[in-house]
């Protein structure tokens, strides 16, 4: 056995373990990272109001008061409404004054961060099928499917009105 | 045909199996390893509040890793505590901790910063108002509420 392999001149190297070396590697890369992509609700909020401003008036009747009360029950103009009910008011509201609108919200101290972000979802899901309506009108396709500049049109045809009040513990407006 | 016959029948006596060719191995594993090392992220920092964040439908995917500033609100022994990235802070001491980050940040991050906010979907509208007015005050307006996504 010996002579015969006397004629080879390179001895092969032993690469067995290479496989499970990697393998450790992969295994701790697997244990030590995270894959979810992180998805959320996107918004932006006001900046801090000024000291000396006025609150702005607006006419009564273009005001949708939304709000959520201390049996996380959600109101929209004082009637008991469902997220879905919501989101059809406001697609109703929204599509008669796209640019004149105002959605109020505000939510009771004592509810539950679950039910506000219900409301969120239900009034941005509104604004999502109304860009909708628009770029399947003018480009043939989804809001989703659109490229930036589609989408900032659609954006400014149907601007987001939400007003947001930040109620301190007291009971300040 | 000869050659063949010969090295068959040295082979077939030395061994009665003949050994799988492992070489490829190491390189199809080392590939996976790539992969995982491309599309995952380190975990930036451990989660010290037990949070479950809500569910909705109209979720994005949140971008821009870097200009992105991780706020929890969840419960701690029992009572609801903020973190800002790593640590629990007070509610007071949230506008001192952004303005830390902040200025840590390249200035194109820091003129995009988002808040990625996750709360406990049983957490009172009282604490997270409170969070949302020191980030309003803080000037961080772009936020984020993290969710996980269900279909319609």
């Amino acid at each position: 056995m010996f002579r015969k392999r006397n004629h080879r001149q390179i001895p092969e190297l032993n690469t067995t373990s290479t496989a499970d070396i990697s393998f450790m590697l992969l295994i701790f890369f697997l244990v030590t990272s995270s894959m979810d992509t992180d998805k959320g609700l996107m918004r932006q909020m006001a900046p801090p109001p000024l000291e000396h401003e006025q609150p702005m008036d607006v006419q009564k009747d273009l005001v949708m008061r939304v709000a959520i009360d201390a049996d996380n029950q959600l109101l929209c103009d004082d009637e008991v409404v469902t997220p879905q009910q919501l989101t059809e008011r406001v697609v109703a509201l929204a599509s008669v004054n796209r640019e004149d609108h105002v959605i109020a919200v505000e939510a009771d101290p004592a509810s539950t961060y679950e039910t506000y972000f219900l409301m969120q979802d239900a009034i941005v899901g509104a604004y999502h099928t109304l860009r909708s309506q628009y770029t399947l009108k003018h480009y043939g396709r989804d809001y989703t499917r659109c490229t930036i500049d589609e989408r900032s049109a659609a954006n400014d045809y149907y601007p987001q009105r939400i007003s947001e009040s930040l109620a301190e513990e007291g009971g300040r407006p | 045909m000869k050659p063949m016959q010969s090295m068959f029948r040295s082979s077939a006596r030395d061994k009665g199996v003949p050994s799988l060719n492992m070489a490829s191995m190491p390189d199809l594993i080392f590939t996976v390893l790539f992969f995982f090392m491309i599309v995952t992220h380190m975990r930036s920092d451990e989660v010290k509040v037990r949070l479950q964040v809500p569910q909705g439908t109209e979720v994005q995917k949140l971008a821009n890793r870097p200009s992105v500033v991780n706020v929890y609100v969840g419960q701690l022994d029992g009572q609801w505590q903020v973190q800002v990235n790593g640590d629990v802070v007070s509610p007071e001491d949230i506008t001192a901790r952004i303005e830390q980050i902040r200025k840590r940040m390249a200035p194109e991050n820091a003129e995009h910063l988002t808040i990625s906010f996750r709360a406990d979907r049983k957490a009172p509208m009282r604490v997270i108002n409170q969070v949302k007015r020191t980030l309003q005050r803080s000037y961080a307006l772009r936020i984020n509420y993290s969710a996980t996504e269900i279909k319609k």
